[in-house]
Formats: structure tokens, sequence, C-alpha cells
């Protein structure tokens, strides 16, 4: 079967097979207070480490609380949030990447120069610091790596601003008579954009695992809040008696990441990204630069 | 009055500083002027790296060069303050070399041919494409093409787009630069055409910048050689050039092939393996 996946590796199959199921893991989400069969934070010692049963399809943790319904509404926090950091760390890189690759000079230097401090720090270290300034908590997770992540989109729309701006369209919209902020937005903005679909689906999966592992640590969503992270945190203490309670979340992490990695490969191939940006090397740095984050 | 006066303009580029010492400085242009009519089209030829076109650069306001005054319709146009400088940028159009990278990819035709219209006209939707379909009709396509995108269109139409967009406000100048270098002969001869037929039906003026001595003979009025930077030969009538005696222009006069390969002074055998 592992050989099967890699030689359709990308392929569209398989694409739409991963954005089907994460599509139906989104819903549910959504969907969580009407579907999961209990409260999720709700104690129960009469139940507890339960085995699957009717009432409890995945049976019940030491406290006695649904593993179900505690997976369910965890979803909601890493799927959300992971969204919520990609979408605000992109805008931040967005913004300043932009800005800094168009008007250059002294700004350009002072602003990459920073860029690259911290980027020189592993951002699970620089985040872990952070946190621990910030105190623990979710909202402070978020802040956190919203402030560490969006340096590397600065730099990856840096690169593709500077490359874009030597065009000669820019050159001919400025003669036209455009105003530097249409230049930006109408012919900038458009056009560092594609990528952006790939590096999604490849940071949702990342930023997932982070808020796992940083909740695992105890910095993040604080209990009885159900989240992946720390209910693998609090099932370690089983693993020998209950092991499927650090299994469930465990697993699931493991899926969504696999099938987002999935889907963002078959995304680049499908829509030329990686012959059109790869070539150039930004999406390539970009995703290097992330792999050894 | 002149339509463009250039004066004496010089310009340096600075290679970027190094760690210790800082960048050295190239000139590019050296006590360049001349003088464009109204109505006329100057051919400036020169080889690669003579400073054409960071001469084309400096007329249309892109850089500001270090020396000199441009002075075009009788005001300086880097001295002009915002409002001159924007109805003086209006008359003052441009053809790139590269057809690809001169429009945008992401968005359609009808949308590149409009730009130089909305950012001076208002205009509203219906007039604004009707104006561009009669621009693609002058160009020499077809109207409905004004829905398709960049990728859909061969070199020469592209080119024609660039043209449409660069006569959309009936400027007075337009500086092209290297305009038809990048076509093949057969489009370079349908482009020149059509852009003497413009010349004479909106009464532009060119300052039209290339390495092809033909394609300079056939659409100019005037000619000017550069060489490292400077204007070594101008001739207000274009069949003076022939009698110059410059090394740069015999450069270029001996870099053109004769029509036959019989004449080329190769052998008759090796013309005909070729």
């Amino acid at each position: 079967m592992i050989r099967a996946i890699r030689a359709n590796f990308g392929s569209p199959q398989i694409a739409i097979a991963c954005a089907v199921v994460l599509l139906a893991l989104f819903l549910l989400t959504v969907l969580a207070p009407w579907i999961a069969p209990h409260d999720p934070i709700q104690v129960n010692l009469a139940h507890k480490l339960s085995p699957p049963s009717w009432e409890y399809p995945l049976g019940t943790d030491h406290l006695g609380r649904c593993m179900l319904s505690r997976l369910l509404y965890g979803a909601r926090v890493s799927l959300g949030f992971a969204s919520l950091i990609f979408i605000s760390s992109l805008g931040i890189g967005l913004l300043i990447g932009t800005l800094s690759g168009y008007i250059g000079g002294w700004m350009d230097y002072v602003l990459m120069r920073f860029c690259e401090g911290v980027m020189a720090f592993p951002s699970l270290v620089l985040v872990l610091g952070l946190v621990g300034v910030f105190g623990p908590g979710l909202a402070q997770v978020v802040l956190a790596m919203v402030l560490v992540q969006w340096v590397y989109y600065a730099r990856m729309f840096r690169g593709m601003v500077i490359s874009l701006k030597e065009r000669n369209f820019i050159a001919a919209a400025r003669i036209s008579g455009s105003s530097q902020w249409n230049i930006i937005r109408r012919h900038i903005i458009p056009n560092v954009l594609p990528p952006i679909v790939v590096m999604g689906t490849l940071e949702i999966g990342w930023a997932i695992m982070d808020i796992a592992a940083l909740s695992f640590l105890g910095l993040g969503i604080q209990p009885p809040s159900p989240e992946w992270g720390s209910m693998i945190h609090e099932g370690k203490a089983y693993i020998r008696s209950n092991p499927e309670l650090m299994m469930y979340p465990g697993l699931l992490i493991l899926l969504i990441v696999v099938m987002f990695n999935l889907l963002g490969e078959a995304l680049s191939e499908r829509l030329g990204v990686k012959k059109r940006f790869g070539k150039d090397g930004e999406l390539k740095w970009y995703r290097r630069s992330r792999y050894w984050k | 009055m002149s339509l463009l006066q250039v004066e004496n303009i010089s310009h340096t580029y600075r290679s970027s500083n190094r760690l210790w010492r800082s960048g050295s400085l190239t000139t590019v242009l050296s006590h360049v002027s001349f003088e464009i009519e109204r109505g006329q089209c100057l051919g400036l030829l020169g080889s690669s790296g003579a400073g054409k076109s960071t001469l084309g650069k400096v007329i249309l306001g892109l850089e500001q060069p270090r020396q000199g005054r441009i002075i075009f319709q009788g005001h300086d146009l880097y001295y002009a303050d915002t409002r001159a400088a924007r109805q003086l940028r209006r008359d003052l159009q441009v053809v790139f070399q590269d057809c690809y990278s001169s429009v945008n990819p992401r968005m359609s035709a009808e949308q590149i041919i409009a730009e130089p219209l909305n950012n001076y006209e208002k205009l509203t939707r219906d007039e604004g494409k009707r104006r561009v379909g009669e621009l693609l009709e002058a160009v020499g396509l077809k109207a409905d093409d004004m829905r398709k995108y960049p990728h859909a269109f061969s070199g020469g139409q592209l080119q024609r787009i660039n043209i449409a967009r660069a006569i959309a406000l009936k400027p007075k100048l337009i500086v092209l630069d290297e305009a038809v270098s990048s076509l093949d002969m057969v489009n370079q001869t349908r482009i020149l055409s059509l852009l003497s037929e413009l010349k004479a039906t909106f009464g532009l003026s060119y300052l039209f910048i290339t390495h092809d001595i033909k394609a300079a003979h056939v659409i100019s009025d005037s000619l000017a050689v550069m060489d490292k930077g400077q204007i070594v030969e101008h001739c207000r009538d274009k069949s003076g050039l022939a009698d110059s005696a410059h090394p740069a222009v015999r450069e270029l006069f001996a870099s053109v092939l004769p029509e036959h390969p019989r004449d080329r002074g190769l052998g008759r055998e090796s013309a005909i393996k070729q």
C-alpha cells in the first residue's frame, strides 16, 4: 500500500480523496456541538477508562470524559487555529514582504536583517521562548506563532516582488500613469498569490503539529479544554493500561498532516506552481526553510 | 519648438557597495544631446551596451539622469510639478522589446489596453469596451480578442497589444525600445508597416531604438548612432549615414548580411551546404 501511495504521490485521485476527507473533518468540527454525544469536559468518575460502548463510542479517559466528543472539539482548536495562524502570518508577511521588495532601500535592509535574525533560530524554539514570556494559553501560542511565522512569508514574497519589479509590465504601468498603489494592487499582488494555495496546505499541517506540540508541553490550551496535544499528554500516564488514549489523537494528527501534505503536493503539481515558482527558487527555498525549521 | 529636446544628458551606474569598498562608477551616457521634431521618427542605432536603452529610460522618466535636461513639449520632465508631469507622461508612451514580459500575465487584453485609459479618462464600462475594441482593430487584431489572456497570443500579436496600449491615449511621442527585434522577419515587416501607418494617422513621433540598421532605414526620417554612451553620428537625412567614416557606423553596416548567400563572402559550396 505504501508503494501504491508513493507511485501515485501527487496524483489527482489521492488529492481528491484527501480533500474529501479533510472537508468531511472540517464539517465535523463545525458541527461538533450538535453531533458530539457528550459534553467534552463533563467529568464522570463512575465511567472512567471505560472501553468503547454504545454510549461512549471510543471509550472514556481517566476522568470519565467521552473520548469521541473530546476529539471532535479538539479538532476545532487544531484546524481552526492552524488556519488562523496561517492566514494572519500570511497577511502580515505579504504586506511587509511586498512593501520591502517594492520600495527597497534602507527600509528593505532593516526589515530583512530583522527577518534573518528571526530565521537564525529554529522557529519552535523561538515560539517556546515567546510563549514563556507571554505566559501559557491558546491566544498567546497563536500570537507567538504568528510573530515568528510571518518572516518566512515576508522573505519569500520579497524575493518574488523583486524579480517581478524588473519586468517590463511594471515599467509600462508606470508610464501608463498608474499610481504606485495601483501597481502594487493590480500588478504585483496578483502575480505573487498563486503559490499560497500550496503553501497553505503545507503550512496548516505544520501549524497543527506545532499547536499540538506546545499543548503537549502544557503551554497551549489549558485543561480541561480538549485539544489533541494535551490529550496525548494526559493519556501518557496510562500508556501501559490504556494506550488508545494517546493513540486516537496521535493518529488523527498524523492522518491530517499527511493528508494536507499529499494535497499540497498534488496541488502544486496540478496548478503548475512548482514549474513556475520552483524554477525561480522561491517556493523551493520556502519549502526547504520550513523543512529545517 | 521641437517636441523633445535632450540636452547634455550624462548618466552613470554605481555598482553595489562591497563590504569594505564603495562600488565603482560606470558611465553609460555622456553628454548626449538631440532633438525630435513633431511627426518625425528618429532611429537610434548602436550595438549592445552602447547606452540606447538607458537613454530610452531616461527619456521616459523612469530613471533620473545625473546631469542634463529632458525638455518635452517645453517642460522639463524631471522638474515639472506633479500635475504637469502627469500630463506630460500622458503624451509619452513606450513599446518594449520583450513583448511577453511587457504584459501582466494575469490581465486580459482588455484590462491591459484599458489601463492607461482608466488612469487618465473617466470612461463608462461600455465606452471603455468600445475604445479597446477600436484600438485592437487599429492594430490589426479582432475586437473579440479583448477577452483573451496573454498566453493565448503569439509574439507578434502581443506586440500589437503593446502598441495598442501605447497609442490608447493618443500620445505625441512613443519610444520603441527594440520593439521589433524579438520578432521574426515576417512579423517585423508587418509591425513596421503598422507603425508607419499609425504614425501617419495619429501624427505620432517615434524614437526608434534598434541595432538593426535595415529596420531603422524603413521607418526613420533621421538616424543617430550611439557608441559607448555618446552619439557619434547624427544624420538628418537617413541616406547620409552610409557616407560616415566612424568605425562604429562602419561596423553596423558590416553586420548587415547581403540578401543572397552567394554574396556573403563564403565559398559557393559552403553556402550550399548551409
